[in-house]
């Protein structure tokens, strides 16, 4: 079906399905098939923030006082992240807003894809504070062998999921031959790739920034680096409710509250989901072993590390109905709640200086009694 | 009063959320944002019923609770993640 940026057809957008129905037409938000995403936009709009509010200054001097090994660390964490939300930042917008079909739900999409790349512009924030020019970080990371195969693996889900859309919207169903490849195309498989893909998706956000995100705040544990460590702290508030998105629509499809033929997919599928995760599992501990190659860093080491992804991987299976595959019970590193803590998340612009935020504050509350002597 | 599966019945105190009452008595609850919206709380209610002032977000199944926003209307009974 070709795609329109605006479908005459007079649907009514509370009968379709979350993808692969009729294209969005309207944009309104005074009525949802699906509540949950119109709260979840209220939500990251009202946690907006922008990486040149957080003083990164003191960093650059506490870099300096950093052994090579915690360097290593602590660069290679800024790469993998990059990477993350480089595919983040577009992903979402590029794969699912071609094929989906609610309002509140393409807003979403919208929204969150906007975050990742305000993540993406706060590491450059970061590295220019550090290195003044910071072009060979960004260089190695299509160089290094342990970020790009973490990309192959991130990637082909949606780029699978992309293509097949491509095909679907300019041929229909059907085998197509494409330089001498031949892909059949049906909804079923559509449906599939797209159900694969948001497990991918589902598994980045719950589990691939954690090692990275324990380091930092392992730095600030020592109180060092903790410019970057405010930032990450509004990075992973965000990456909590991006996980809780995806959560929620594996489970509207697995619960049968929304396409029929998901629930059938999602039973069909659920090994490979699994084996998706576990995937993801391991390759965070692979990335442990290879931030401490090197050697470790106060506070942490590989083992424990690996532990944790374990722990976090353990709750966030069994949030989407993969229970429990880890032994682990009880939380490793239970220091890093009052990083992921919101109460914690006081760098909020709000409270700094700026008086952009500061104007909309003034004077919001007028009573009767202020237009007593007022006549019109 | 909120019994809670393998470890002891703890007092709700009023004006507290559920998280902040187990606590109190230092039992370990997993959590991370206690505001709703990452389901790191997620918890199994077995009888009684909750309220919440705020609309959680976080994905929770229909038995489930999530204690870092939620305030017991009634004796409750939990099983902890
Ligand atoms: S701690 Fe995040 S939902 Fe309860
Ligand atoms: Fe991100
Ligand atoms: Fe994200």
């Amino acid at each position: 079906m070709k795609y329109t940026t605006f479908n005459q057809k007079n649907n009514n957008p509370l009968t379709e399905p979350m993808f692969f129905g009729n294209p969005v037409n309207v944009a309104r938000y005074d009525q949802q098939k699906h509540q949950i995403f119109e709260k979840l936009i209220e939500k990251q709009i009202s946690f907006f923030w922008r990486p040149e509010e957080v003083d990164v200054s003191k960093d650059r001097v506490d870099f300096q006082k950093l052994s090579d090994s915690e360097k290593h660390i602590f660069i290679s964490n800024l790469k993998y992240q990059t990477l993350l939300d480089s595919i983040q930042g577009r992903s979402p917008n590029i794969a699912f807003l071609p094929i989906l079909s609610l309002p509140e739900l393409e807003t979403w999409v919208e929204t969150w894809s906007f975050f990742e790349t305000i993540h993406s512009r706060s590491y450059t924030h970061i590295l220019r504070n550090l290195f003044g020019d910071p072009s060979s970080i960004f260089n190695d990371i299509v160089e290094n062998e342990e970020i790009k195969k973490r990309a192959a693996d991130i990637s082909k889900y949606y780029d699978d999921l992309i293509f097949a859309t491509q095909l679907w919207q300019t041929l229909g169903e059907g085998v197509h031959t494409i330089s001498g490849c031949s892909y059949n195309i049906t909804m079923r498989e559509l449906k599939k790739k797209l159900y694969l893909c948001m497990n991918s998706v589902n598994a980045l956000e719950a589990i691939r920034f954690y090692v990275s995100f324990a380091c930092t705040f392992a730095f600030a544990e020592r109180e060092l680096m903790e410019g970057n460590s405010k930032i990450i702290r509004l990075i992973a508030r965000d990456e909590n409710l991006h996980l809780t998105s995806t959560q929620h629509i594996l489970n509207l499809w697995a619960k049968g509250k929304d396409d029929p033929e998901m629930v059938e997919i999602a039973e069909e599928c659920k090994e490979e989901a699994t084996e998706i995760f576990l995937n993801a599992v391991r390759q965070e501990k692979e990335w442990a072993a290879y931030l401490f190659k090197q050697g470790s860093m106060i506070g942490l080491n590989k083992e424990i590390l690996c532990q944790y992804v374990e722990f976090i991987a353990n709750h966030r299976m069994s949030a989407i109905g993969l229970g429990q595959p880890f032994a682990i019970k009880s939380n490793p590193l239970p220091w890093m709640n009052n990083y992921l803590n919101s109460d914690n998340v006081q760098v909020a612009p709000q409270e700094s200086e700026i008086s952009s935020y500061l104007v909309g504050q003034i004077d919001s509350e007028v009573n009767a009694e202020d237009f007593g002597d007022f006549d019109l | 009063m909120v019994a809670i599966k393998d470890h002891e019945t703890v007092q709700h105190k009023a004006q507290k959320t559920l998280l902040e009452s187990i606590e109190l008595k230092e039992i370990p609850v997993h959590f991370h944002c206690r505001e709703g919206y990452c389901g790191a709380c997620r918890t199994k209610l077995i009888k009684g019923e909750v309220e919440y002032l705020t609309f959680p977000l976080a994905y929770i199944d229909d038995d489930e609770i999530l204690p870092c926003c939620c305030y017991p209307t009634s004796d409750i009974e939990i099983e902890l993640a």
